[in-house]
């Protein structure tokens, strides 16, 4: 993808307004930014954003689309363009091949088997193997999204304990909590899941296909779009818990970067700021990539899996989950 | 860039309009061609092809496009000779069989076409593609080929890996 444009994160509250053919960004301290909007991608909103149609429509009108997020980091909502890259072809197959329930479970344990060992591989460690191997020998025998659910869960949980074994204790998860996560360590996970389904959904709309239409989650999982869901489920081990594990090692997160009171967690303004920084190096960072003989961000990582999955729509290629080979 | 198609028209249907893109994409590489009928089209996030559309707004600016809906003529002058932009540094038989596209299309609204030429601002030079029986001949053929190619039931295999350079649908095919 796309040398074409930049994500930009807005992390203070601001004004987002038309300026002549480009974009305004007003910021409380009154220094305004000026953006070519030809060097937009999208738009993440941390905080309030004001913004009006005249912004709206220059938005739409070159592509970029506008995720909002809120207090806790879940995705409130997003602002799309009208659907430019929509096409009927690869969506008529996007239907037939995820109503198809052979295929569905198919994909669906090969991208919780992907996301096992991704956070095998991106915790590093061998306390893993064990319920890896218990992952592998399970899966092949389910069916149905439940039961692959059901293992992932399973899995996950021995992923989070071992991860815990690796925080300093006022960040260890005890056990994963979400709405509302209940302590720093949940709450920090929580908002990079989120920023990865954001980036994964921004992904898929730069492809033909449509988010909403999936193989693993249920249609109406949390609302959201499914097959967003399913391609995050790779990739967050990824950015979310070695993002934890990095942040906690090198003594890059405090306490005060969280606001916890009893039962629930979320990250301050200056916390979100951090994970924001975080995020974006981490997205920018490059590894070679073998086939296409150049280097890859980790972002245009996420759309080569989507593109997988067109390639799965338009020429029944299998769709092999994403794996780091580095 | 040229407009496509409009999207309701699907692939393959005898009667679906050709554009001068689908003549370019079928003489580069008959997969990009099958992808961009099939509906995966990601020219919107190449430098490339955004480096063409500036070429093509800020050169012969006076000159205005001929829009016959299927395919956008870069500009025509007296005794219907056509004109085509390149933002390419070398001439490449696609430019042409595109121009030759476009003189067919002219002729069969009933305008007598003279030949066509390829601009190519950045190294300053013209090429000019003849109109005569031969000419016709061949873009009759190009477009028996084009029908035939996104008809096709599956992708047509990729070009070997050299020629896809600067392609915007590298990622596609070849990111595995």
């Amino acid at each position: 993808m796309p040398a074409v444009g930049r994500t930009y994160w807005l992390t203070e509250p601001c004004r987002i307004r038309r300026e002549d053919d480009s974009l305004r960004i007003e910021r409380p301290d009154n220094t305004p930014v000026r953006i070519p909007i030809t060097d937009v991608r999208d738009l993440i909103a941390f905080d309030h954003v004001d913004i009006n149609t005249s912004a709206l429509s220059i938005l739409s009108r070159n592509g970029v689309s506008l995720h909002v997020l809120d207090h806790y980091g879940n995705h409130a909502g997003h602002f799309a363009p009208t659907d430019a890259m929509s096409s009927g072809p690869v969506l008529r197959r996007q239907v037939e091949l995820t109503a198809d329930p052979d295929l569905r479970a198919t994909i669906g344990r090969a991208l919780i088997l992907a996301a096992g060992e991704n956070l095998r591989w991106s915790l590093d460690t061998d306390h893993l193997d064990p319920a890896l191997a218990t992952l592998r020998a399970k899966l092949p025998s389910c069916d149905e999204r439940d039961a692959i659910m059901a293992q992932e869960g399973n899995y996950r949980r021995t992923g989070w304990a071992v991860l815990d074994t690796q925080l300093p204790p006022w960040l260890r998860l005890n056990g994963r909590t979400r709405r509302p996560p209940t302590n720093a360590g949940n709450a920090f996970i929580s908002y990079l899941n989120t920023l990865v389904y954001a980036r994964v959904l921004t992904a898929i709309r730069s492809t033909p296909l449509h988010p909403a239409i999936g193989f693993l989650h249920a249609d109406t999982d949390r609302r959201r779009n499914t097959l967003a869901l399913d391609l995050a489920e790779p990739f967050k081990p990824l950015f979310a818990e070695r993002l934890l594990k990095r942040a906690a090692s090198q003594k890059h997160l405090k306490p005060s970067d969280f606001e916890t009171e009893v039962g629930r967690a979320s990250l301050s303004k200056n916390g979100r700021k951090k994970v924001a920084v975080l995020m974006r190096e981490e997205l920018d960072t490059t590894v070679y990539h073998r086939t296409l003989k150049r280097k890859v961000s980790y972002e245009e990582l996420i759309h080569l899996e989507a593109l997988k999955i067109v390639r799965l729509c338009l020429e029944d290629k299998p769709y092999k989950p994403f794996r780091p080979w580095w | 860039m040229n407009q496509p198609p409009s999207p309701d028209e699907g692939p393959g249907s005898d009667d679906a309009p050709l554009g001068g893109v689908h003549l370019k994409y079928l003489h580069h590489c008959p997969r990009q061609l099958w992808l961009y009928t099939h509906g995966y089209r990601p020219e919107q996030r190449s430098d490339l092809v955004a480096f063409g559309e500036v070429i093509d707004e800020t050169t012969f600016t006076r000159r205005r496009d001929i829009d016959l809906g299927e395919a956008k003529i870069d500009w025509v002058t007296a005794g219907a000779v056509i004109h085509e932009t390149k933002s390419s540094r070398a001439p490449a038989p696609a430019h042409a069989a595109q121009v030759r596209h476009y003189c067919l299309l002219l002729e069969r609204r009933g305008v007598a076409v003279r030949g066509g030429v390829v601009h190519y601002p950045l190294i300053r030079r013209t090429v000019d593609v003849p109109w005569n029986d031969e000419a016709r001949d061949q873009a009759r053929q190009d477009e028996a080929l084009a029908r035939s190619v996104i008809a096709a039931p599956t992708t047509p295999p990729r070009l070997p890996r050299r020629e896809c350079r600067g392609c915007s649908y590298l990622d596609y095919c070849w990111g595995d």
